[in-house]
């Protein structure tokens, strides 16, 4: 990596946290805060589809999963923000292992179906199960993160421009682990089992316990992201978790890019930011992304990373000669 | 209770028989161009309002509107093969992603045309109510139900007597082999695709009078339908009819023994269920080495 673009990723990291102090405008931080949150589950679902090739269309149920999990420890059994987030994380990663077990016996079509049955069994359990999820109303009262002390400051996360600071250190921490796992010996793997299963299991590679591996951590970031969600909404919706917004978290991974690092946080923030900026209409909004998604499997299936790659490379080229 | 069993049974065959023809057409694509369209269940929701609107705005008969709604369907549906799964043939993920992306973007067109909210329809047939000894049930159930019977028997003879479904029989068996011989694979493809749409429209335009038109109307005979292929095997056409009806009788009378909230879940348990216990259905072959 050149020295220019090791100092780029600090700098815009640094301009996304100036946001609050260039602009107060409530309406601007709210759509940011809803872009990080998406990026999260979004990252999950990144290291299953984008670099080890699981398409999974149940995904935003085990951000659900999480969600619920966090929203029991924390209202009724009274545990920390920050305990119940980690216990959520890892209830969902669990989850995600024991259901990634068994959907990793199918391949191609025979996976979706399956993992498209959990998130719906999962939505079923979200909307159903009164007693403990509160059912289809939603589940109210869900506490925004303990405030931090920092010295003589104290940071509340009820105000906007602080709770988007703290969701973009989230996002940005996600987005440095699948870095560090993406290069490391663990992400080298996963991407051979995408590129070629059976010459991965040729060479050694245990590739069943890999898929799970994947599918457990990309279920657990999904569940993290799920309790930072819910506790900015301050309500657990079922909704929120639906087969719909699976499908929007697979539109979010594919049109930032699929299997590119940035990829989950540039498809997020076009899917939350682009209909805000366009004034969109709700409804014309989804009809404008769903073709989208048609149009960029046929022109350019490698999202909108895959696009600013090939555009540096065309100027690099042109520069060359 | 003998009595309200039957009477499930047959409440059960009417909703089994609309799964049938989301199944049906699914079941078609994938055998012969082997993708899974996840868009079904909306083209069969645009199927119910197009025959909504050709039968208020139009003409005044519902047998007209359907079959008008079904030749816009078939004209949709080659439209759609064309533009969208034919360029990403042999790209089996790029073609599902697409087929998601056709959701979101047909169920919220829908909704841009219409509205959020649910039409109603009430036919004359509606009011209409046969007795079969105890049981009750309104002419449109038996309707229903004839229509789809007609149409499977139709497809079967269509399928195996006709030049043109042997054509589709032999291209689903082996695309290669299909075209050595001659037989128009890309003619095959779209009017496979055609057949398919149009049947998904006949299954809207049937459902919606009996409960009511909204955007959403597709989605559980999507995943019911999906579930039936699985128990009936996939790519298998006896299998897809047969499992459409089971799931629909299954979940029809399983209302008077267990709660109502999980009728749905059953479903998609049966589904995983079906898929570890017996992958290749009950009358599917394993193919591809797919499972």
């Amino acid at each position: 990596m050149t020295a220019p673009r090791m100092l780029a990723w600090p700098a815009l990291a640094a301009l996304l946290y100036a946001v609050p102090a260039i602009t107060s405008d409530p309406y601007v931080l709210h759509v940011l805060v809803l872009a990080t949150l998406w990026t999260i589950p979004a990252i999950g679902l990144n290291l299953m589809m984008g670099y080890t090739g699981l398409v999974s269309l149940g995904h935003m149920g085990f951000a659900g999963a999480g969600a619920y999990l966090g929203a029991v420890l924390m209202v009724d059994a009274k545990l920390g923000f920050w305990w119940s987030a980690l216990a959520a994380a890892l209830g969902a990663g669990l989850l995600g292992a024991a259901v990634g077990a068994i959907c990793l016996r199918f391949r191609t079509h025979f996976f979706m179906i399956v993992t498209l049955a959990f998130g719906l069994l999962l939505f079923s359990v979200f909307n159903n199960w009164d007693d403990v999820t509160r059912g289809a109303v939603g589940f109210p009262g869900i506490p925004r993160p303990p405030a931090i002390n920092f010295g003589e400051t104290t940071v509340r996360f009820g105000p906007l421009p602080n709770f988007y600071r703290l969701a973009l250190t989230c996002a940005l921490a996600m987005l440095v682990l699948q870095w560090l796992l993406v290069r490391s010996d663990f992400g080298r793997v996963l991407m051979a089992i995408r590129q070629d299963e059976r010459l991965a299991q040729a060479r050694g590679v245990n590739a069943a316990a890999y898929k799970i591996a994947a599918f457990a951590l990309g279920s657990a970031i999904a569940g993290f992201g799920g309790v930072l969600t819910v506790s900015f909404l301050r309500v657990a919706a079922p909704a929120s978790f639906n087969l719909a917004e699976s499908i929007n978290a697979v539109l979010i991974v594919v049109l930032g890019g699929a299997g590119s690092l940035a990829g989950p946080a540039l498809g997020a923030l076009v899917f939350v930011a682009l209909p805000e900026y366009l004034r969109m209409a709700a409804e014309w909004r989804l009809v404008v992304f769903g073709t989208l998604l048609v149009l960029a499997m046929r022109f350019a299936p490698d999202g909108l990373a895959g696009l600013a790659r090939a555009a540096a490379g065309a100027l690099r080229r042109r520069g060359g000669t | 209770m003998l009595a309200a069993i039957a009477e499930q049974t047959v409440n059960g065959l009417m909703m089994g028989s609309i799964y049938v023809l989301v199944a049906l057409g699914m079941v078609l694509i994938y055998g012969v161009m082997h993708v899974l369209n996840f868009g079904h269940g909306v083209l069969f929701a645009v199927g119910g309002y197009l025959a909504h609107f050709f039968f208020t705005q139009l003409t005044g008969s519902y047998l007209l509107a359907i079959a008008l709604s079904a030749l816009a369907l078939m004209a949709i549906g080659v439209l759609l093969e064309r533009a969208v799964f034919r360029p990403l043939a042999h790209n089996l993920r790029n073609q599902v992603i697409a087929s998601l992306g056709l959701i979101l973007a047909i169920e919220n067109l829908v909704i841009v045309l219409w509205g959020p909210n649910a039409l109603q329809l009430r036919l004359p047939a509606n009011a209409v109510i046969l007795n079969l000894g105890p049981i009750h049930f309104s002419l449109l159930h038996a309707l229903t139900i004839g229509v789809t019977l007609l149409l499977v028997v139709a497809l079967g003879a269509f399928l195996k007597y006709t030049r043109f479904g042997t054509a589709i029989r032999a291209t689903s068996q082996s695309r290669e082999a299909a075209q050595v011989v001659g037989i128009p694979v890309t003619r095959v493809y779209w009017s496979t695709f055609a057949i398919a749409c149009g049947i998904a429209a006949i299954g809207g335009a049937l459902l919606g009078p009996l409960f009511l038109f909204f955007p959403q109307m597709g989605d559980v005979p999507l995943v019911k339908g999906l579930a039936g292929i699985l128990l009936g095997g996939m790519g298998s056409v006896p299998g897809a009819v047969i499992g459409g009806l089971a799931i629909g009788v299954a979940e029809s009378v399983s209302t008077l023994f267990l709660p109502t909230d999980y009728k749905d879940s059953i479903a998609f348990m049966a589904m995983v269920v079906i898929l570890l216990v017996r992958p290749q259905g009950l009358f599917g072959v394993r193919v591809r080495g797919e499972a």
